[in-house]
């Protein structure tokens, strides 16, 4: 059986145990990313932990990059109406991106932990792909993949740096984005 | 397989484009330029996947495959492209949206 496969309005995704875990966990660090109170805890799981990093008592903390990509300014060369305009969307945006990254754990939650297929809604498709392009930019900053050319030299790390499993994580996640996609 | 669409400067500023006279006030202008006026950009990133930013024109503004595809090609390989013009409460609603799905992009008065 594929991994992937649509039957009618559902998706069914394959993933083993660790596929949802991982997921997952990613997930949940992205949402702790937004979340209000972003109560500080000390993770066991290195992926937890280079999330934690990021997580800051203000709701969204300007200074870091993930949050920068993730909410960048809408006017090139107008830092007061990119505020302004900030001021306007933001919550609304970190709700909509809270409420998409529950859908997403809501469903992997019910694979009860890959033992069942992972059903995606089709319609609430974009959903998932909002979620999984959150975290690959999350990703990618953490990699510090700005140029192409950062992706390939990441691309071609040994096993024994500590960056590689990060980067095999992220292409993993654009595998997903991509199969979704091809279901469309 | 990843084909990387988009190439990402960290600080916008150091790619963007002149904006005229920095005017952002629509309050500045004759009441019957409020829906025209105004583009909407996307700017190219290294890590948004090509096939997901074509999908985000399709579904987006509801452009045919061809349209999307050329305007994704046009943000791979100039490093931006116009995906939408009007007015700039529009745009503004545009910006919005495609951050929200992940994409850069930016507002500015043509």
């Amino acid at each position: 059986m594929r991994a992937f496969r649509r039957s009618g309005p559902m998706i069914s995704m394959k993933l083993t145990d660790y596929e949802v875990t991982l997921l997952e966990s990613l997930v949940e660090q992205f949402a702790g990313l937004l979340e209000a109170d972003g109560e500080t805890r000390i993770p066991a799981d290195p992926f937890e932990r280079w999330q934690a990093e990021l997580d800051a008592p203000e709701p969204l903390d300007r200074s870091d990059p993930v949050i920068q990509r993730l909410f960048p300014d809408a006017y090139a060369e107008n830092a007061e109406a990119s505020e302004e305009f900030r001021r306007l969307t933001v919550s609304r945006q970190r709700a909509d991106r809270l409420g998409q990254a529950e859908v997403v754990l809501s469903a992997l939650r019910d694979s009860e932990v890959g033992r069942h297929p992972v059903q995606v809604r089709v319609i609430e498709l974009d959903t998932w792909l909002k979620t999984l392009t959150a975290v690959r930019l999350s990703l990618a900053v953490r990699l510090g993949i700005q140029t192409p050319e950062d992706a390939d030299d990441l691309d071609g790390l040994g096993e024994d740096d500590p960056r590689s499993y990060l980067y095999r994580v992220y292409e993993w996640i654009a595998y997903l984005t991509e199969s979704l996609l091809g279901l469309n | 397989m990843v084909v990387p669409a988009c190439q990402n400067g960290p600080v916008a500023g150091e790619s963007a484009p002149a904006q005229p006279g920095g005017a952002t006030a629509t309050s500045e202008r004759p009441a019957d330029s409020a829906l025209t006026g105004w583009v909407t950009i996307v700017w190219d990133d290294p890590v948004n996947l090509m096939s997901y930013v074509t999908h985000v024109f399709t579904t987006y503004f509801g452009y045919p495959e061809a349209k999307a595809t050329e305007l994704m090609l046009q943000v791979h390989n100039n490093g931006k492209a116009v995906v939408s013009t009007g007015g700039r409460e529009q745009m503004e609603t545009d910006v919005d949206a495609m951050h929200g799905f992940g994409l850069w992009a930016t507002l500015e008065l043509t």
